[in-house]
């Protein structure tokens, strides 16, 4: 058999994804359309906090500012997802059709194969919109700047992302077992609305919920810690990228587990 | 009889909402953990007001509304533009054109068993389990009557907004950007997420110009009223009859302008 | 010559939800469910030799597209051995895909908005051939069919009968040992139809590729296949040459014979006069299997003539449609 290994998949991935948005543009008004749709979702995210939180200075102990980041960080770390998984969105309909039993004759990664498909370029907008907010509530922050902070930033980041690809997985992955998984699926991806909030608003028992059962609160809370108060990091903070990395690779077993229990059903 | 037709498009509606149970029990745990969230997101903003009443709305009234909203969003919101949309796509808009039925009625009554099982399912528990967890706050009177008459046109004009909205897929073929577009003006200009009292002035004023916050601020509000002056029923009930024929008008002027220009794709 | 797929008692069981009717019991299938298990392959054995085309015939839902998934790993069966070129398909899908190619119905494999140029390109990145093997098979492709005008059009602008001839080029595309064929030729039109099976006849000769063909279309089956398995209700009903099949019936033959007025009419009192027989009529001619065990056809028509006035007549041998239609309702001996 011939090897596969990252360099293949590296490569293979790039030159789909390249065909996927060359053939993307070839529907302009679509892709308009799509983004305006993105910019709009975002700017009715950004009325509802502001409505909601311009009267009061601090929420909890978070303040306007501080809150505003964490808000900044969820929509970061939720671009991955909306970039990279669209495809997942589809799974549902391809499983009923008996369509995605084209995606099991390759000679690669189901998985990969199946993801790599679509890269939804809109997502890039809400990319902007983050980095956006990210920059202007960290400017109003005083906390500093250093290249440090930085890259502290950038790898919770990335590790926060996987937390919200592996819900996405699951919840995706749920359609090899029932017939109507798009509740699930929309479930998941409202999970990012909730991300954004501090999670002391919370009693404790869902704090408890929120962090040890449906992990939301790796999405932006514990890990934006580091950066908005080093001084008092919990040690939740520190574990969030290896929760982001085994809830990854359980959701990539999940996902895989059902696709190879699929029966390709409409014969 | 002419309604015996309609009815059995319900009767097909509510066979094919049962067979999925699963989605059911995701629905209603989706629900409570949308509730949970609004709860305490709330409360910590009540709490960091430091005063019972915000905006001429208590702690439990806002909480009310935003409970009783979330059960009428659940049997409104209906995926009429993505079917529309779909419809449109795969060319089956030819074959339902042909249909004995014009094709804005199909689409209506397919959902029609979806609103009955929704509204069992969801608004009637909810309802019950709010009226008797607040003793009372819910006024139980003629206001629900009213509220009866209110919900009827809410889901005329939502439906009239929605098939306007999926009209637009036939010049665009764009159906995720117009929709989300859609969900987002209706969900935040219509009261759905945060009751109007919290909006600042100009906008609050704005939005009683428009036909959405006739969808959910009209029926709730005349449901949590318990002694409303005649003047009050009478604005926001002709409010709301305006826009269901406005919208109703609009809509089908629209559709029928618009089928003439049907490209079908492939063939 | 060797043994390239080898099937082994092979049994491959689902478990389907009994839905109950109506409104009533919809709202019970809400709390309690009903299962059954339903036997798509029922025990078969069977060995395919490289190179050879094989029909893989059967009514609608006998197994047969059950048992391609199974070969193409899949599906895992519940019982049995299936050894696809020394693999075990379930176990190892990923290198059992580098060695077969395979076509499903008309559900297209190819990147839907993309040129099929690129979509062979992106293939040839997946199953790493050789940019010198990959010309050359584009090379025999293009004496073989006119590809130029679908090369540069992207796959969801083609018709019927350019996406299922695109998917049959991809699927050759790697030179797999074995290629998969589901209902290649179906909803096309007949030169269309031709065309595709010559492809399919040269391609199988050049590359020796072992093809394995599931139709209704008995066309197919003339054109390409020395062999065929039929399959019905999951048990396999025959497993031989198509030749060898005939002989069976060799004692058949099909009397032909046109007569004024409605047709359908004279076949229904034919069919009574002669009960021994299957007629049948169609726009042109009735039809009368005669089995010459029983009579001669000489006879048979003889006694027509007396009674009615034949405008026209005509003997044909057993058609293999007729053979696979008489094995589906009774079965071989």
């Amino acid at each position: 058999m011939k090897k596969r290994g990252l360099r293949f998949y590296t490569k293979i991935y790039f030159k789909i994804i390249a065909q996927d948005i060359k053939s993307k543009m070839s529907y302009r008004a679509d892709f308009i359309i799509s983004t305006i749709g993105m910019i709009f979702t975002n700017i009715s995210g950004f009325v509802s906090f502001w409505i909601l939180f311009r009267n009061f200075p601090s929420i909890n102990g978070w303040s306007y500012h501080e809150m505003l980041f964490l808000y900044g960080f969820s929509l970061v770390s939720i671009t991955p997802v909306q970039c990279l998984f669209d495809n997942n969105w589809s799974l549902r309909q391809q499983v009923y059709t008996g369509d995605f039993i084209k995606y099991c004759f390759r000679p690669i990664n189901l998985f990969f194969y199946y993801q790599s498909e679509v890269f939804d370029i809109k997502g890039l907008g809400q990319l902007a919109f983050g980095i956006g907010t990210m920059a202007y509530s960290w400017s109003k922050l005083d906390i500093g700047f250093s290249a440090f902070m930085l890259l502290k930033l950038i790898v919770f980041l990335i590790t926060a992302s996987l937390i919200m690809i592996a819900l996405q997985n699951a919840a995706a992955a749920t359609c090899f077992w029932i017939q109507n998984s798009f509740y699930v699926l929309d479930l998941a991806f409202k999970f990012k609305d909730y991300a954004k909030y501090p999670i002391t608003i919370f009693s404790p028992v869902f704090r408890f919920i929120f962090t040890f059962v449906i992990p939301i609160a790796f999405i932006a809370y514990y890990p934006s810690y580091v950066v908005l108060r080093p001084d008092e990091v919990p040690l939740l903070s520190w574990l969030s990228p290896l929760v982001g990395v085994v809830f990854f690779i359980i959701s990539y077993k999940i996902w895989m587990r059902g696709a190879l229990k699929y029966n390709g059903t409409g014969s | 009889m002419k309604l015996k037709k309609y009815l059995s498009f319900t009767r097909a509606g509510i066979i094919e909402e049962m067979q999925f149970r699963a989605s059911f029990i995701i629905m209603v745990v989706g629900n409570l953990l949308y509730l949970i969230i609004v709860y305490f997101l709330w409360k910590a903003i009540y709490a960091s007001s430091g005063s019972e009443v915000v905006n001429g709305m208590t702690f439990e009234d806002t909480l009310i509304y935003l409970v009783l909203a979330t059960a009428l969003f659940n049997f409104l919101d209906l995926y009429v533009v993505w079917q529309i949309g779909r419809d449109i796509q795969s060319g089956k808009i030819v074959l339902d054109l042909c249909k004995p039925i014009e094709y804005r009625k199909y689409i209506f009554w397919s959902y029609s068993g979806s609103f009955v099982t929704h509204f069992f399912l969801t608004f009637l528990p909810t309802f019950i389990v709010v009226s008797a967890v607040t003793h009372g706050a819910i006024p139980l009177g003629i206001n629900l009557l009213f509220f009866m008459f209110s919900v009827v046109m809410a889901i005329s004009i939502n439906y009239s907004i929605d098939f306007f909205v999926g009209t637009i897929c036939l010049y665009t073929q764009s159906i995720w950007g117009i929709n989300i577009m859609k969900q987002v003006i209706v969900l935040l200009l219509s009261g759905a997420t945060i009751p109007l009292a919290f909006f600042p002035e100009p906008l609050k004023s704005i939005m009683y110009y428009l036909p959405f916050q006739s969808i959910y601020n009209a029926p709730l509000s005349i449901l949590l009223d318990g002694d409303p002056s005649v003047e009050t029923l009478l604005t926001t009930l002709g409010t709301q009859l305006f826009w269901t024929v406005a919208m109703l008008v609009i809509s089908k002027l629209f559709w029928k302008a618009s089928v003439k220009q049907i490209t079908v794709n492939g063939g | 010559m060797g043994k390239i797929i080898e099937i082994k008692n092979v049994t491959k069981e689902f478990k389907v939800l009994n839905r109950r009717e109506g409104l009533k019991g919809s709202l019970k299938d809400l709390f309690s469910r009903d299962y059954k298990i339903v036997r798509a392959v029922d025990n078969v054995t069977m060995s395919i030799e490289q190179g050879e085309i094989v029909g893989y015939l059967g009514p609608n839902g006998a197994g047969k597209s059950t048992t391609i998934k199974m070969m193409t790993g899949v599906l895992e069966p519940t019982s049995g051995e299936i050894l696809v070129d020394g693999n075990i398909p379930y176990k190892n899908r990923a290198k059992n895909a580098e060695n077969i190619g395979v076509v499903f119905g008309q559900r297209s494999q190819l990147w839907w908005a993309l040129p099929l140029i690129e979509s062979f390109k992106l293939l040839r990145d997946i199953y790493q051939i050789p940019q010198e093997n990959y010309e050359q098979m584009l090379e025999l492709y293009k004496s073989l069919v006119d590809i130029e005008p679908i090369l540069h059009k992207p796959v969801r602008q083609m018709s019927l009968g350019q996406r299922t001839l695109s998917d049959i080029l991809a699927a050759f595309l790697h030179d797999p040992k074995i290629v998969f064929l589901d209902e290649p030729t179906i909803g096309l039109d007949v030169s269309m139809k031709a065309k595709i099976r010559t492809l399919i006849h040269e391609l199988n000769r050049r590359r020796n590729t072992t093809v394995i063909l599931t139709t209704h279309d008995m066309g197919d089956v003339d054109a390409l296949c020395r062999r065929i398995v039929i399959i019905d209700k999951g048990k396999m009903l025959y497993n031989n040459d198509i030749e060898h099949l005939k002989g069976f019936f060799g004692s058949y033959r099909t009397l032909k014979i046109r007569l004024d007025g409605d047709l359908e009419q004279w076949a229904q009192q034919l069919a009574q006069e002669l009960p021994d027989f299957s007629v049948s009529a169609d726009d042109e001619w009735i039809s009368v299997l005669v089995d010459e065990e029983k009579a001669k056809v000489i006879d048979v028509l003889a006694g027509l003539q007396k009674k009615y006035r034949i405008r026209d007549m005509q003997l044909e041998e057993i058609s293999t449609e007729e053979v696979i239609k008489k094995i589906y309702e009774e079965g071989v001996q």
